[in-house]
């Protein structure tokens, strides 16, 4: 199978391209994602400005059209929801495969 | 006051404006050399990164993230790409990263700069070179008289020479200068290229010996 080369997606990534479903602009992002992540991935401005400008240039995601002059509005694009839920399905099937060997990996590790 | 400084190294940058920041010398502007403004000694968080903008719009769409973030914009211009930060909020990050592949990334982001100027510059200087080859050329350094074009230049005296040795100087100089320029883009490009390398080797070492 000819894996898309945009996955796997990195964490931050995937965050980011989750929390657009809803468009929101850059701060609003950084709470949202902190939000869906309870808490556990705190992206920094320098991260997340790198972040929406890699995936803009790569088609995931586009600016939409707001009242505010000062905060750009970014939306999830079409491509970068397929992106999105072929990341989500490649670690379901990860997930199912641990699940599968999860007996001999525990015994494994435990002879090691 | 002024200061005239060179760094490769972002850490290194941030320590010593910290450091002067300390002494109550707080950054104002950057431009060839670092303005300080004399003020109270202070104990700041300073941060940099670096993106070039061509759009009012999204260097504004930038400037707003981090400001909501809790870190003001004190030194650098859209175009240029080097801004500089200072933390405003105490519940705000440490860093403007928040993982090291990003905090490498800006080194990445320099050095293409570099290498868009030494490609810029090669590309424009290879079409003197064929035009006017005789003008511009590793020769005009060990040689520097042949690059005042005025014919019998040398053989003039007094104020005759003077004027016209003058007038051609800054001509001439940058005639002889030309062939230095890609050299210093592409020392720069590397340079970076160095930094962004070694800063993604440490990362892959530190994630490597925490598994």
């Amino acid at each position: 199978m000819n894996r898309d080369p945009n996955l796997p997606l990195t964490e931050t990534t995937y965050y980011v391209l989750l929390s657009l479903f809803e468009p929101a602009h850059g701060y609003a992002i950084l709470q949202k994602v902190e939000e869906l992540s309870d808490g556990q991935v705190r992206l920094a401005a320098g991260t997340l400005y790198g972040a929406l400008e890699n995936l803009e240039k790569q088609k995931m995601i586009c600016q939409i059209p707001g009242n505010d002059p000062r905060r750009k509005i970014y939306g999830i694009t079409e491509k970068g929801r397929t992106i999105l839920i072929l990341d989500y399905e490649r670690m379901r099937s990860l997930i199912s495969t641990t699940d599968k060997n999860i007996l001999e990996v525990k015994q494994r590790h435990e002879k090691a | 006051m002024k200061k005239l400084r060179f760094f490769f190294d972002f850490e290194r940058e941030e320590k010593w404006l910290q450091e002067m920041a300390a002494k109550g010398w707080q950054l104002e502007n950057v431009l060839f050399t670092y303005t300080f403004r004399k003020s109270d000694p202070a104990a700041l968080l300073i941060r940099m990164d670096f993106h070039a903008f061509y759009s009012q719009s999204r260097y504004q769409d930038y400037l707003t993230l981090f400001e909501d973030c809790g870190w003001r914009h004190i030194a650098g211009y859209k175009s240029m790409g080097m801004h500089y930060f200072v933390r405003i909020r105490p519940d705000a990050s440490d860093d403007i990263f928040s993982d090291a592949a990003s905090k490498a990334g800006r080194y990445k982001r320099v050095s293409e700069m570099w290498l868009s100027l030494f490609a810029c510059y090669l590309a424009i200087s290879s079409s003197l070179f064929t035009t006017f080859s005789h003008s511009i050329s590793i020769d005009s350094i060990i040689h520097p008289k042949t690059s005042f074009l005025t014919p019998d230049l040398w053989s003039l005296t007094g104020s005759a020479f003077w004027s016209a040795f003058i007038i051609e100087s800054p001509f001439a100089l940058f005639r002889i200068l030309a062939p230095l320029f890609p050299v210093l883009y592409g020392i720069c490009a590397l340079a970076f290229l160095y930094q962004y390398r070694k800063c993604i080797k440490i990362w892959k070492k530190l994630s490597n010996s925490e598994r």
